[in-house]
């Protein structure tokens, strides 16, 4: 059995005055061992179903096979999930108790974790005395205490600075070399959804796409042509002569990308004062053709 | 997970929460200390002495701000759970496999403690306006006053989680925690009441919480103890009931 397994999944918010909104659409997905980035933009459906999957959240329709229980499940939210009044250490034991772990095993796990991710010198220092980047690295050594076989990590470096974020994920990378997890990364940001094995991109509830980021790049070609228009005028005989050549033109918003343009030359185009690069194909790209939005923020 | 692990260590948090933050603690306490002065000096002189002649006002007031300073921190306990819940360690908490009676439980106990804690500094006043304390008489107001924060706190629970916003918790705790307070003779006798104020004061489950306490301290025996008792326990059993099956619930954001 898969660490992840939903299918058909189906959230409906429903409140007075407004109208429904459809959160997840029929969302199927299945995980195991690896990290599987959900990338989309911000109301696509992605903490939904973390939420689902934590069971903070019941579906309207379909099945949650696995996990079956929240034992073995951590979380990271988009802010550190820890006490600011209370010490680096008091967090962790309280994370500690809340799995059912004996407390001899809390302190053994808080000593390695701490080392492993450099903040053993802090323990005794209240939170709200933490830089941003040594308050998320200690939220994540709070996830980890329970070792947990999935770890979910929503958007978890929003608010960071480069340095920090860049230390998050190197302390990532030696934890997932360590304890071996389905780790499933909620995201809006590229440069975090190619670090993961697969991508799954999401938009207006459903999943459009799921492959590895390098297929998911390589379906576009070795090279894409991005139309860059400056006034509306310009989309029509941009699109015509993409058509033209033989392409398929893919608009977004003022951008028309073309897929598989290695043979096309850009010198051939007649509308003047448009942006023309031609360049390898970008998991943006791919994102950006698959869901017809332009950008993920 | 049987999850009393879980309820010691969040109650434990909440414990050194409250020493970390000595400005609530204030808080809890001189409020209800400013309006007894305020009461006292206001109509003490008009009311002359209450419950049969045997108690001034100055001391008959006091159990009722021991409970309005209960009744303080018992907003304070619950109000936290709005923030904790969208920014804080609950969010960890609730998805953790602890049991959710677990969480509840942990408000409630350590909310209970310093909810206690502060009364008592109230009710240190009593030996200086003629009332002699008794070990009896501690004990069984510290069960009365550990009765009505265990209910307010277990309500309190259940509203944050219902309204979910600290300006709607504040709202609907207000308009229901003071009127309550106000007619439960916390600062007048309702068997002295008009008619109609004394039926709905009977209708009150903290009237018979004061009932208890004053019934224990020796103060007044105008009510039947075993009821107040009982209705004071049955309140409280109500609160944390309500506080377990709110949170419980599962929610869309």
């Amino acid at each position: 059995m898969s660490a992840l397994d939903v299918r058909d999944l189906r959230v409906v918010y429903r409140r007075k005055g407004e109208p429904d909104r459809i959160a997840l659409d029929g969302f199927s997905l299945e995980s195991d061992n690896e990290m599987l980035a959900l990338l989309g933009p911000n109301g696509a459906g992605k903490s939904t179903l973390m939420g689902v999957i934590a069971q903070t959240i019941s579906p309207d329709s379909g099945e949650r096979v696995s996990p079956a229980s929240r034992h073995g499940l951590s979380i990271v939210f988009q802010t550190p999930a820890l006490d600011q009044l209370l010490t680096v250490r008091e967090n962790l034991q309280i994370s500690g108790a809340l799995h059912g772990i004996p407390k001899g095993e809390i302190e053994s796990r808080v000593a390695a974790l701490s080392d492993e991710l450099m903040i053993s010198d802090r323990l005794d220092e209240q939170v709200r005395h933490l830089s941003g980047g040594l308050a998320r690295r200690a939220d994540l050594a709070r996830a980890l205490i329970p070792h947990p076989t999935m770890l979910l990590l929503d958007e978890p470096t929003s608010g960071l600075d480069i340095d920090a974020r860049r230390s998050f994920w190197e302390s990532m990378r030696h934890i997932r070399t360590q304890l071996g997890m389905t780790v499933l990364l909620a995201t809006h940001l590229i440069d975090e959804a190619e670090r993961a094995d697969r991508v799954a991109m999401i938009s207006d509830g459903r999943c459009v796409a799921i492959d590895s980021p390098a297929r998911l790049r390589d379906a576009l070609g070795e090279r894409v042509l991005r139309i860059h228009t400056v006034t509306p005028e310009q989309i029509k005989p941009a699109m015509s002569w993409v058509r033209s050549l033989g392409a398929i033109p893919h608009r977004i918003d003022q951008i028309i990308i073309v897929p598989d343009a290695q043979s096309i030359e850009i010198q051939s185009c007649p509308i003047e004062g448009i942006g023309l690069t031609i360049a390898p194909p970008t998991l943006e790209d791919a994102y950006s053709i698959r869901t017809n939005e332009g950008t993920l923020i | 997970m049987s999850g009393f692990g879980a309820m010691n260590a969040l109650a434990k948090r909440e414990l050194v929460r409250q020493t970390r933050q000595p400005s609530r603690i204030i808080a809890s306490v001189a409020t209800p200390l400013m309006l007894w002065v305020f009461i006292v000096g206001g109509f003490s002189n008009a009311m002359g002495k209450v419950a049969g002649d045997e108690t001034s006002l100055t001391a008959y007031t006091i159990p009722g701000m021991a409970s309005l300073t209960v009744m303080f921190a018992s907003i304070f306990a619950s109000i936290s759970l709005i923030q904790d819940r969208h920014d804080g360690v609950l969010r960890a908490a609730l998805i953790s496999p602890a049991p959710k009676w677990s969480i509840a439980m942990s408000k409630i106990g350590a909310g209970s403690i310093i909810a206690l804690i502060q009364a008592m500094i109230v009710l240190l006043a009593l030996p200086f306006l003629g009332v002699t304390l008794t070990p009896v008489g501690i004990l069984g107001a510290i069960g009365a006053l550990l009765c009505i924060s265990v209910a307010l706190i277990g309500v309190g629970l259940a509203m944050a989680w219902i309204v979910d916003s600290t300006q709607g918790f504040h709202g609907v705790m207000n308009s229901l925690l003071m009127p309550m307070w106000l007619l439960s003779g916390a600062i007048f006798p309702v068997e002295d009441a008009a008619g109609w104020m004394r039926v709905i004061a009977l209708l009150n489950p903290l009237t018979w919480s004061h009932a208890a306490m004053r019934d224990a301290l020796g103060m007044s025996d105008a009510f039947n103890p075993i009821l107040a008792w009982g209705v004071s326990a049955g309140f409280a059993l109500f609160g944390a009931a309500l506080g377990i099956w709110a949170i419980s619930r599962s929610s869309k954001p």
